[in-house]
């Protein structure tokens, strides 16, 4: 890892769009500004983490367990809403179609 | 056309016959899943109103997802999102009957149907959690 030691008010540079700047320290804690394009995206390492664990915690989902859940009509969820105006082309299976 | 349609033998539907159309790219993968660039939507009746977002690259991959605006009429997905070009979902978990069923308001995807492109993007809102509960009556 390299190490860099800065002053409040100095940069760093990442790449050739980043740019990182040490605002304050004060008890503990550092606030940091980051310069970066949109396409770059920042967020806490803990934030991230969060959302790859639920993804990888998604992809284990028991499809006999949504299947049931679905039919017994339990779920709530309000599907009367104005939503998307579109519909992304989907691959679609009817329960006859299916293979 | 038609020779361009392949047949992908998926985890969750068996064999799926996936056209070019179908696919849509994901050139950062999704969050923890980086190496997956090729995904496409599957709709079934067993699941509906769910959607499922399947892996070309590794077929055995499929998240299960749901429009986030049937669970928050107001949903905001980032004040860059056209949702004339592009449809927003969100993933859901649910680890088995009885469990609590989760979506990630916080991490949606977007899907662009003009290009066919994809991304999972995390709002900097806090407002939004990444385990919202969906209630099962």
């Amino acid at each position: 890892m390299l190490v860099l030691s800065r002053k409040i008010g100095e940069q760093i540079t990442i790449g050739n769009s980043v740019k990182v700047t040490v605002l304050s320290f004060d008890r503990g804690i550092v606030r940091l500004g980051i310069d970066a394009p949109k396409s770059i995206s920042v967020h806490r390492k803990e934030v991230h983490d969060k959302i790859v664990e639920v993804n990888q915690k998604a992809v284990k989902t028991e499809t006999k367990a949504l299947k049931s859940v679905i039919a017994s009509g339990q779920i709530q969820i309000n599907e009367n809403i104005p939503k998307n105006n579109i519909e992304a082309p989907a691959i679609n299976f009817s329960a006859n179609k299916e293979s | 056309m038609t020779e361009d349609i392949k047949i992908v033998n998926t985890l969750h539907f068996g064999d799926m016959e996936v056209e070019p159309s179908h696919i849509f790219d994901f050139e950062g993968g999704m969050l923890g899943f980086e190496d997956l660039k090729e995904f496409v939507l599957v709709s079934h009746e067993d699941y509906d109103p769910f959607k499922w977002l399947i892996s070309i690259d590794n077929p055995d991959i499929g998240f299960p997802m749901l429009n986030p605006f049937f669970l928050d009429e107001g949903y905001k997905a980032g004040k860059d999102i056209d949702l004339e070009k592009e449809v927003v979902f969100c993933v859901v978990t649910l680890g088995g009957v009885g469990e609590i069923m989760t979506a990630n308001l916080k991490a949606p995807i977007i899907m662009n149907i003009s290009q066919n492109k994809g991304r999972q993007i995390i709002l900097t809102s806090d407002k939004y959690s990444p385990t919202y509960e969906i209630k099962i009556k």
